[in-house]
């Protein structure tokens, strides 16, 4: 027995079990997508189902470019958690005035900058204990 | 409101430790109530514990009663554990305030603890990944480093800050934690050290960081009459405060190397105390990476936006400079033990302020404050005097 790996480190994915599940699903068809409020219009990042400027829980999904810009990132060489290797670009991706917190993957570490184009790379994670696909939003060099 | 003081501090060996939860427990309440040598487990009222993940370190919840059963208290007017990550122990340090200020209690406890360091690092790393967002962060394998990798970045790029400046407080605090017998690292540490040492998350090396640590401190808290029937010297809680810019790394201001939240908190705090920064003697800051304890200079008023880098360089952060930042050692020399590092850092105030720290006392330290934050965006302050407010 080892305890550590009884512990799911990624996100009930499913629409049965996640009110965002649709974020998910257009994710794995490659579109990166969030929610618009359906009471005052505002588009959301992260996607969300309460508005905090008009309290509605109403929301349709609407897609963003598959492209954006390097606002901020960091190569973590080592004192990744158990099941992450390193080295590992995170980064703050600007998407369409969104700042998207994620991953660049397939780069060069030592050639990452600020302010680089990057685009849509969805990363393909562990099924969910039901056995489903589940995806992350990642980015790569462009 | 009434008015509150520190009565009596303790604080155990930090480090990785061949000790069980509940080990840490005893051993800083052994110490505490060793400062107090008038008051018994059984005259506690009130209990708070700071403890962010035992649910997952040592498979147990249910922390204040656990500790109050280790220690023989029976709280009769108030017991809480606070979770609130980095922050946890100088949040349940507020509630025993805010307790005692409004009447509700007159003596209480705050313990904190954290068992971090088993039953492997890769695990205790990952459970750290709890602290940040679950399906926005932690599911890309996100923890703290790169976050404030990403507040040293832009920090250079804005304002000059150079890696040697970094490295420097990582100098300073393994020095500071050298005289002192609790930390976690004794050995000092030299500029070359520092600069040499292995990349976490660039541009954040491994003494630029604070480490996994297993620890556990406590002090007692009294309303006024309480606290002058038991010591000459209580330390008065003069100003707190607290305050949040967000929880996502992507709902913080765009600028990382700019943390509103504390400006506000320390502001606050300042005006509650009456107060101003420069009359700060000693202050321990939440530096859990080298850049934090540089922002926080700037946020707290210690120097101007942008100047923290030069203000290390020229030793005013140290002893002989404006004002003693982290004396024991901070979290890079002490370790982090998460609940336990708020209330670690209200027991250097104490003793710094009693002239009781021996070699690592500032000379003639009469207002001290502390800054214990959880991620960038969220920070809490208290600030401490010889003289009653
Ligand atoms: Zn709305």
């Amino acid at each position: 027995m080892s305890y550590f790996r009884a512990i799911d480190p990624f996100p009930l994915e499913s629409p049965d079990w996640n009110k965002l599940g649709e974020f998910y699903a257009r994710l794995g068809q490659g579109r990166l997508s969030t929610t618009r409020c359906a009471g005052c219009g505002r588009t959301a990042w992260p996607p969300r189902a309460f508005c905090p400027e008009c309290c509605s829980d109403r929301f349709d999904w609407v897609d963003l470019p598959s492209e954006g810009t390097v606002h901020a990132f960091t190569v973590q060489e080592t004192g990744l958690p158990a099941g992450f290797d390193g080295p590992r670009i995170f980064a703050i991706v600007k998407v369409h005035g969104h700042r998207v917190f994620s991953i660049i993957v397939e780069g060069d570490p030592g050639r990452i900058t600020l302010g680089q184009r990057v685009s849509l790379k969805p990363l393909r994670i562990a099924d969910d204990p039901k056995g489903n696909p589940r995806w992350l939003p990642a980015f790569t060099p462009v | 409101m009434r008015k509150v003081a520190l009565v009596g501090a303790g604080v155990g060996k930090f480090g990785v430790r061949k000790a069980t939860y509940r080990d840490l427990i005893w051993e800083a309440g052994k110490a505490c109530f060793d400062s107090v040598p008038a008051l018994k487990p059984r005259d506690i009222e009130g209990l708070v514990v700071g403890s962010v993940m035992p649910e997952r370190t040592a498979f147990q919840s249910h922390i204040s009663s656990l500790a109050a059963e280790a220690l023989g208290i029976r709280p009769s007017a108030l017991s809480a554990r606070t979770e609130h990550m980095c922050a946890s122990g100088t949040v349940g340090l507020r509630y025993a305030y805010a307790f005692i200020a409004a009447g509700l209690a007159d003596l209480v406890m705050v313990l904190g603890v954290e068992k971090l360091t088993q039953p492997t690092a890769e695990e205790a790393i990952l459970n750290m990944g709890a602290g940040v967002d679950r399906e926005w962060e932690a599911a890309f394998g996100l923890t703290a480093p790169p976050c404030f990798a990403l507040a040293a970045q832009r920090h250079m790029a804005r304002y000059g800050t150079t890696e040697e400046q970094l490295a420097l407080v990582g100098v300073k605090n393994h020095t500071h934690a050298a005289k002192n017998p609790n930390a976690h690292f004794n050995k000092g540490a030299t500029l070359d050290q520092v600069l040499c040492s292995r990349m976490i998350s660039s541009p954040l090396r491994l003494f630029m960081c604070s480490p996994i640590t297993d620890g556990a401190a406590a002090v007692i808290v009294a309303g006024e009459e309480r606290a002058r029937a038991l010591t000459d010297t209580p330390v008065w809680i003069r100003g707190t405060g607290q305050a949040l810019d967000g929880f996502q790394l992507t709902s913080l201001p765009e600028d990382y190397a700019h943390w509103p939240a504390l400006e506000r908190t320390a502001q606050r705090a300042y005006r509650m105390a009456g107060i101003t920064p420069r009359d700060v003697d000693v202050a321990e800051v939440h530096d859990c990476f080298a850049i934090a304890e540089l922002i926080a200079y700037e946020e707290l008023g210690f120097c101007p936006k942008g100047e923290a880098g030069a203000f290390v360089a020229a030793g005013r952060s140290d002893y002989g400079g404006d004002v003693v930042v982290n004396p024991r050692g901070g979290l890079i020399g002490c370790g982090h033990p998460l609940g336990a590092t708020g209330v670690a850092q209200a027991a250097e105030i104490f003793v710094q302020l009693r002239d009781e720290a021996g070699a690592r006392q500032v000379p003639g330290a009469s207002i001290g404050l502390t800054h214990n934050n959880s991620g960038m965006g969220e920070h809490v302050v208290m600030i401490y005097g010889r003289e009653a407010p």
